[in-house]
């Protein structure tokens, strides 16, 4: 029974070992922990199963050793781990170490073994003779994930220190602080930063709710608390800005967050936020948006527009939308919708410098025409300017201008200077403005060069050149009208001086200044003017004068030859007749019988002739009657105009001119002389036989007396007539229409008939032709 | 010779007293004398009576008295002129004795100095007037001559002997004598110097080689 009972209780025991045993296992496996046995005198090595798993292996697939034990040490930790373990052993002690083993798969886990107090698994401590223990017993545990978790929780808490140290710093940096607020206590806490907000040192100064609220603007109080109250009461965080003002009286702007936190009741509990400083940003924003409020009504104001061209896009700023008519919303232009809105005179040289800007990345500076959508003309004024940072190419930037307005005026103003120089060029005007004192010339025009011999393309000449040009003798005198009025700051005038130009030749000057004491001492705008012409003129005419007194009296010896060689011929035609007759009577006479009553015919020619010449020498005597003062005698008009009339007969007869005479027998005698009063005739229907030489025509003279009581005589011709001009010029010297006038003859008329105290005129013809008229004074009354 | 007829002095004169004056000395001498105030009055004249000549004033109204001579020139009137002028000068002489002219004076002459050159210029007009009638004669004798007579007086005239005629006629030497007496006869010449001299009046042009 008892073998029985032994029996069956040892099978229960065995079972219960078993079991025991099993549950161990289970055990040793759900908590990665291992036992061992080592023995010290073989190195023999028992594992566990879960050790054998510890290590990689499975449960007892070979028997183990130390040897491999080791092997399977980290080599980093093999020498520390059995030194330990030795010098644990020597003293005595409990050997336990953390180290290091590589799975056959070369996974490294990490190991804590530990020696049991009971040394062995039986139980007794195995000791030698000498008291050292010659078997271990031990467990050891897989504390990979336990290290792995540890150096996690390391590295967290080195991180969170870290992280708090550059919190701290990237709260000073950015002016950002913290705060928490305690609303059961009632306590607030802050951040460095926020002391150093608030002017206020962490260190010394202590902050309560009430010196928050005594901190907070004045103005900005009721909008903080109010804020507060109502993220209290929403639950929606606060976000404001407001004012403090620091301990020193500066004011700062702040920008606040707060966030409600609560228990686990729902009731508030804190209220947690940042404060930053926004002073600074908030001054810079406002200059940012002062100046691009600058930058937009200076572009406006200065019709110019801006824009970039660079990898991040295409930028236009407004102005330069309205530049060029366009609509910012549809964006910047391509390069080919903007050379649609050039001129297309000057589509081609854009396109080019597009072209080269995008090739050789080069700026550019151009004035182009423009046509708006709208169809309006401008004229815009395009730079461009390559971007480039730090030496890298980055795009373009340039700006736009609007410059029509100018591009007009300058336009006129060319135009008004062209003008101008024109005028100054045809009436040989030149301006210019000076400072005589500094030397300084602010404006030449190009006559002004040139009236002093310089060519105006040679550009600017310093002022001591022009003064160089003055002929020498006047140099002095012009220099110091000159000083003079500088010095008592007035105007001045050189009525005339010379210049000496390159080729030689004078030229006679005539400048006026007008100081502007606005432009301080010796400033003078004046003109200057050519005179030569008038110099010449003014010579010509002296010459002139001489040139007539002495033709009036060559015209004077020519018309006596003259009216000697006409009377010549009128005395030899009836001297040659008479002879003629004569030699014709004596034939008659010599006759046999004689022919008395042929030759008294004859003898009775003789006498008519004879007569006939007289006359003719008579009136030539008279012509040649001499005498420097006037002889006035009356004169009977009638008398004059049929000598004339003889005298001209030929001469009319040959051009197919009738001369009519219609004096009135009431025309009463002048007082005139005589001779000047034929030279008045001759000269008048001189005229009118020329006016009708290859026309022929009709010669009327005619006489009346006029209310005045003057004798007026008409001298009409049916010829070419007078133009205008001619009517006004006619009595003048040397004026005349006749290719080989002398221009003398109505002059000397007029000074005649004046010299009578008359007056001479012409008229036109309605039925075409001229009429000269002249009185005279009559009678012994008449006035000398 | 053919009875002396009188002949008229044609003067165109502008100036009265002159143109009286000249007729009355033309008249003085017993020569007819018809004067004119113009040219125009005067080419009015129908007849112009021959032998007669023309006193001329230079100068006168319409036409100076050189273009009247031209004028007169182109109307076929080939009638002597003497120019009178009250004051020529050389070239103007010149030019007129050079178109024909047969005197140029200046007013005042010498009466004589007219008459002769009235003289000269009538007798000139008469030997110009027998002249044309001389070869008026001539022409009406050349026309009575045969064709054959023509040719034999042609080549007579060019000097030609009658057998070289023969040869050139293609005639016998004895008809060549027939047809040149034949010549001689009818043409009423002397001898063959007065016949030549008469082909000369006549303008014959010897036949060509």
């Amino acid at each position: 029974m008892a073998n029985e009972d032994v029996q069956k209780t040892l099978a229960d025991l065995s079972r219960e070992l078993q079991e025991s045993k099993a549950r161990l296992e289970e055990a040793q496996r759900v908590a990665h922990v291992g036992h061992w046995e080592w023995d010290l005198e073989t190195d023999v090595v028992v594992w566990s199963d879960e050790t054998y798993r510890i290590f990689g292996l499975s449960p007892q697939e070979r028997p183990m050793d130390l040897a491999t034990v080791r092997s399977m040490v980290h080599p980093d930790d093999r020498e520390p781990l059995y030194r330990a373990v030795d010098q644990d052993l020597i003293a005595g002690e409990r050997p336990s170490a953390e180290f290091r083993i590589i799975r056959p798969s070369g996974e490294v886990r990490t190991v804590s073994s530990m020696t049991s107090e009971r040394w062995s698994s039986s139980g007794d401590t195995k000791r030698d003779a000498s008291g050292r223990p010659y078997k271990l017993f031990g467990t050891i545990q897989d504390i990979t994930e336990r290290k792995r978790s540890e150096e996690a929780l390391r590295e967290v808490s080195r991180k969170l220190q870290e992280s708090n140290a550059m919190l701290e710093e990237a709260q000073r940096i950015s002016n950002v602080g913290h705060y928490s607020w305690n609303l059961i206590e009632n306590q607030v806490v802050w951040s460095d930063e926020v002391y150093r907000i608030y002017g206020l040192d962490s260190r010394q100064d202590t902050i309560d709710l009430a010196k928050v609220s005594e901190m907070i603007h004045p103005e900005d109080r009721e909008l903080v608390f109010h804020a507060a109250e109502e993220a209290l009461r929403t639950g929606n965080p606060a976000d404001i800005e407001h004012r403090l003002v620091r301990p020193n009286g500066e004011v700062r702007t702040i920008h606040s967050v707060g966030t409600v936190k609560r228990d686990a009741s729902g009731r508030p509990c804190e209220m947690f936020g940042t404060a930053q400083d926004i002073t600074d940003r908030k001054r810079f924003e406002e200059v940012l948006k002062r100046n691009q409020f600058y930058l937009s009504e200076g572009q406006r104001i200065a019709h110019t527009g801006s824009w970039a061209f660079n990898d991040s896009g295409h930028y236009w700023s407004d102005e330069l939308f309205k530049i060029y008519g366009l609509d910012p919303h549809n964006g910047a232009p391509t390069v080919e919708q903007y050379l649609a809105l050039i001129h297309p005179e000057d589509q081609a040289s854009m396109a080019e410098t597009i072209r080269r800007m995008q090739e050789e990345k080069c700026g550019f500076d151009q004035l182009e025409r423009i046509i708006r959508p709208d169809g309006q003309l401008r004229y815009v004024r395009a730079v461009a300017v390559p971007d480039i940072e730090r030496g890298v190419f980055k795009g373009f930037i340039g700006t736009t201008m609007d410059v029509t307005e100018q591009e007009l005026l300058t336009q006129e103003l060319r135009r008004d200077q062209a003008y101008l120089a024109e005028a100054q060029g045809l009436t040989h005007i030149g301006s210019w403005a000076t400072n005589f004192h500094t030397k300084q010339i602010f404006h030449i025009s190009d006559e002004t060069f040139r009236l002093h011999g310089f060519d105006p393309k040679h550009g600017s000449i310093p002022l001591e050149r022009f003064f160089d040009r003055i002929h020498h003798e006047d140099r002095s005198g012009v220099t110091e009208t000159l000083e003079n009025a500088i010095r008592a700051g007035t105007d001045y005038e050189i009525r005339e001086f010379r210049v000496v130009l390159p080729d030689g030749s004078i030229r006679f000057l005539r400048t006026i200044g007008h100081h502007e004491p606005s432009g301080g001492t010796g400033y003078y705008v004046g003109i200057t003017m050519d005179i030569t012409e008038r110099k010449q003129a003014e010579q010509e005419r002296e010459k002139l004068r001489q040139l007539e007194a002495n033709l009036a009296h060559t015209n004077r010896v020519n018309m006596m030859g003259e009216l000697a060689a006409a009377l010549a011929h009128e005395i030899r035609q009836p001297i040659a007749a008479s002879i003629t007759s004569a030699n014709a009577c004596l034939r008659w006479l010599a006759r046999n019988p004689p022919d008395l009553e042929r030759a008294r015919a004859a003898a009775a020619r003789i006498e008519q002739d004879g007569n006939r010449a007289a006359d003719v020498i008579s009136r030539l005597r008279s012509f040649y009657k001499k005498g420097v003062a006037p002889e006035r005698e009356d004169v009977d008009i009638k008398e004059v105009v049929q000598e004339m009339t003889a005298l001209f007969r030929r001469e009319a007869v040959q051009h197919s001119i009738k001369i009519y005479s219609e004096l009135g027998e009431d025309t009463p005698d002048v007082l005139a002389d005589r001779v000047q009063l034929q030279q008045v005739f001759m000269n008048l229907m001189l005229n009118a036989i020329e006016a009708m030489k290859d026309s022929g025509g009709k010669l009327t003279i005619s006489s009346r007396l006029t209310s005045e009581g003057q004798v007026m005589v008409s001298i009409k011709d049916t010829g070419v007539g007078l133009t205008p001009e001619n009517a006004e010029w006619i009595f003048d010297a040397f004026h005349t229409t006749k290719p080989q006038g002398t221009g003398m003859g109505l002059a000397i008329t007029r000074s005649i008939v004046e010299g009578h105290g008359g007056r001479v005129w012409a008229t036109t013809n309605l039925e075409g032709g001229a009429t000269f008229h002249f009185t005279l004074p009559t009678g012994p009354e008449a006035d000398t | 010779m053919s009875p002396v007829t009188v002949a008229t002095v044609f003067i165109i004169d502008d100036d009265s007293s002159m143109r009286r004056a000249i007729h009355d000395l033309v008249e003085s001498v017993g020569l007819r004398a018809r004067s004119f105030g113009s040219g125009e009055e005067f080419l009015a004249v129908k007849q112009i009576v021959r032998p007669s000549c023309l006193v001329l004033d230079v100068r006168l109204p319409q036409i100076s008295g050189l273009d009247f001579q031209r004028k007169l020139g182109e109307k076929g009137l080939k009638i002597p002129i003497i120019f009178v002028t009250g004051h020529g000068d050389v070239p103007m002489s010149v030019r007129a004795l050079k178109s024909g002219a047969v005197e140029f004076l200046t007013k005042p002459f010498r009466d004589q100095d007219l008459l002769d050159a009235i003289q000269q210029a009538i007798e000139r007009d008469r030997i110009a007037q027998e002249d044309q009638a001389n070869i008026q004669d001539l022409q009406a004798r050349y026309r009575g001559l045969t064709l054959r007579e023509h040719e034999v007086m042609t080549l007579v005239v060019s000097g030609l002997l009658n057998k070289q005629i023969a040869s050139e006629i293609g005639a016998s030497e004895a008809t060549v004598k027939i047809h040149r007496g034949n010549v001689m006869r009818k043409m009423q010449a002397g001898s063959i110097v007065d016949l030549v001299r008469m082909s000369d009046k006549l303008k014959l042009v010897p036949p060509k080689e």
